[in-house]
């Protein structure tokens, strides 16, 4: 009653402005149904699907369907949200809104500090960006994090509240939510590696992040366990996106630099000088991740590109022209002489002994030779690996450890009771003892 | 999880522009916005940059009149930067020297051109002080832009939207009709529309100034109307319609010299001190 009484009022004649608060609501709803009903009652949330039920014939949902149904109030499609959703211009805060409490870390871009917000409270990460001696304006590579971050909002990436400025034009702060660890310092000091069901909730939470970028056209670059934050509820985010860019169809237009990904994670197409590369490079890193959590460690530890090509050839055969077609016609491919074959896939099983056959597919796909052939991630989420026994383990049942960036201590582990040390001093007594 | 939206000027930025607040008249301010977005477009040809970069530029520029005052910063700089930094958005930065000389020559075009059109430009000493202050104004003007509009500099296009929409209106036979619903989505760059309105309503008003000037007849009788096709509301078009149309417009001598002399925040000042009583 209430939705056909509102549909019937010329909504085109009213201005967008005009729009209550309810109104919005109820749109965003329908835009986004998978949003519990905020301000309206049960009941009549109820009566208007009813009222949509009976007077929406089956039809075709879709844009197309709309003007074919008069009586019903236009549906916004949700490539075409309602006017009242889009954020107004809203100008940088002051840094001096947050409280800044301790450093995390200090890189090249800048330093990391933890910081809580003045208002509410809330204990975020403020990374100073390092703009006093830019040549070129406002650094693009900072312009690219920021709005990477922007554009790519997930569960699974590490959320960026707002940008904020200091006194002066040089002071730019990004404002993060805080995250307790990075997974790089967690395995290195957790005393047991992950379980194989933990492993599976971490990758399904990356893939899932690195899905959702690929699909808003940008690659990350630089993904690394480092650069993945967790919190202390069983959820990572993938963080520190100062070389990410967002890419084109075709790829590589504007041209696209080797120097990117962190040298053990980094695909053999760019070691090799490729000069178009894409979605491919960022699924060979998290091959590379995917495989140092089964270790405990990181796959390839080379020092040098050349140690790392030796490194792959070594654990994963010589390219051939069937596992990597274009080997060829790589810049630097002439210059590296490939070692003699062997059998194929057993240096991987080697070093991965305990993993079963599925796990060791997923990885072999992760870390396949041909960027064509490699597993995308959309697909990696689906493999059987996910849905064999031990499943996926809830984020929820996953322990808590003490955070190194907030400053807390690990605490030490138990002493177990020692043997008797001073053995000469127990003699002594026995010895006194003896009338 | 849908991409975030891009930012469209509240009703309140609406109401009351930082420039009017500050004794601008209305229609000054925007004839302002037109000649800064046309200053910024001669720019892109004359450095051969993408389209994709200059149409974002004078959105940016677009929208930093909603939260700033042309008594505060010129649209010379303004534009300037917002060239500078779209550039980097769209992944084809420019040399910022290459920017400075273009927009030096067309500084003082503006400045110095008698109506003749008879104007030779005298270029900048290589280590001038021209140079570095317009270097400075340069480095500024970008810093402003993104700190003003809070570092949410997300631009969407509205040209993939109007492919879409003429392949679905089955238009896309009339080459006339394309390019000039193009060609309108482009002069209206040089209008507030973009920072007001979402690309669909834009998008259907450029289809519809086409169509209407082509006599092309589109099913428009309620309840069968093609706006609604693409969630614009009739009202909201027909007020693009009308920004992009008072750009055309025939001005009067002075409105035309007026605008000229009025690029840098010192001359919007002068002007407001001679003009302040009316």
């Amino acid at each position: 009653m209430s939705h056909l009484a509102e549909s019937s009022t010329p909504s085109r004649k009213r201005s967008r402005w005009e729009q209550t608060l309810d109104d919005a609501d109820e749109q965003l709803l329908q835009a986004r149904e998978s949003l519990p009903p905020k301000r309206r009652s049960k009941s009549k949330t109820q009566a208007s699907r009813l009222a949509d039920s009976s007077h929406t014939p089956p039809l075709p949902t879709g844009p197309l369907a709309k003007p074919l149904v008069p009586s019903a109030r236009p549906r916004h499609s949700i490539y075409a949200p309602p006017r009242i959703l889009y954020p107004s211009f809203r100008p940088a805060r002051s840094v001096y809104n947050y409280e800044r409490l301790n450093q995390i870390e200090e890189g090249s871009y800048g330093v990391v500090f933890r910081a809580r917000d003045k208002q509410t409270g809330d204990i975020v990460a403020l990374k100073k960006l390092k703009l006093d001696e830019e040549k070129h304006g406002f650094p693009i590579t900072a312009l690219r994090e920021v709005n990477a971050l922007m554009a790519c909002r997930h569960e699974n990436v590490v959320n960026i509240r707002e940008v904020v400025v200091g006194d002066t034009l040089t002071q730019v702060f990004v404002v993060m939510d805080f995250i307790e660890h990075d997974l790089k310092t967690l395995i290195t000091l957790m005393p047991a590696p992950f379980l194989q069901s933990e492993i599976k909730t971490l990758m399904l939470q990356l893939l899932s992040a690195v899905s959702h970028c690929h699909y808003h056209w940008i690659l990350h670059r630089d993904l690394k366990t480092s650069n993945l934050l967790m919190n202390n509820r069983g959820t990572i985010k993938v963080a520190d996106f100062g070389l990410a860019r967002r890419y084109g169809d075709p790829v590589g237009v504007g041209g696209l630099t080797q120097l990117v990904v962190t040298l053990w994670y980094r695909a053999p197409e760019i070691l090799l000088g490729a000069t178009t590369y894409s979605t491919a490079i960022d699924i060979w890193s998290v091959g590379c991740i995917f495989a140092e959590l089964l270790l405990k460690e990181p796959l390839f530890q080379a020092k040098s590109e050349l140690e790392l090509i030796s490194m792959i050839f070594k654990l994963l055969g010589p390219p051939t022209s069937s596992s990597w077609p274009d080997y060829t016609t790589l810049p630097l491919a002439k210059s590296i002489t490939l070692p003699p074959q062997q059998p194929h896939g057993a240096a991987l099983r080697q070093r991965f002994p305990y993993l079963t056959n599925a796990g060791l597919d997923l990885l072999s796909k992760m870390l396949t030779y041909d960027p064509e052939q490699r597993i995308t991630a959309e697909e990696a989420m689906q493999h059987p690996y996910f849905k064999e026994s031990p499943l996926p383990k809830h984020p929820d049942l996953f322990g808590s450890f003490p955070s190194a960036a907030a400053g807390e201590k690990r605490r030490k582990p138990f002493d177990s009771p020692s043997a008797p040390q001073r053995l000469a001093d127990y003699k002594l007594i026995t010895e006194f003892d003896l009338p | 999880m849908s991409r975030a939206l891009y930012p469209l000027a509240s009703l309140e930025q609406v109401e009351k522009s930082p420039s009017r607040e500050d004794g601008i008249p209305a229609d000054l301010e925007e004839d302002l916005r037109a000649y800064g977005c046309k200053l910024i477009h001669q720019a892109g040809i004359l450095l051969k940059q993408k389209q994709v970069a200059v149409a974002t530029a004078q959105i940016l520029f677009q929208r930093f009149w909603f939260v700033t005052s042309m008594k505060q910063f010129g649209i010379g700089d303004v534009g300037m930067g917002a060239l500078y930094l779209a550039s980097k958005l769209e992944e084809c930065p420019l040399r910022m020297r290459d920017l400075i000389n273009v927009y030096d020559l067309l500084l003082q075009r503006a400045a110095h051109a008698p109506p003749s059109g008879d104007f030779r430009y005298a270029p900048m000493s290589y280590f001038g002080n021209a140079f570095y202050d317009l270097k400075d104004a340069l480095v500024v003007a970008e810093m402003q832009v993104l700190k003003r509009l809070g570092f949410d500099v997300h631009v969407v296009l509205p040209y993939g939207t109007l492919v879409n929409y003429m392949r679905l209106l089955d238009l896309t036979g009339r080459e006339d009709a394309v390019s000039r619903a193009w060609g309108y989505l482009n002069d209206a760059l040089q209008t507030p529309v973009y920072a007001l309105y979402p690309v669909p309503t834009i998008v259907s008003a450029a289809i519809l100034l086409a169509t209407r000037h082509l006599h092309i007849a589109l099913p428009s009788t309620p309840p069968n109307c093609w706006w609604e096709l693409f969630d614009a509301e009739w009202d909201d078009v027909w007020s693009v319609c009308g920004y992009v149309m008072r750009l055309y417009r025939t001005r009067s001598a002075e409105d035309e010299e007026r605008v000229k002399g009025m690029l840098t925040k010192k001359d919007v000042r002068r002007w407001l001190e001679e003009h302040g009583d009316r």
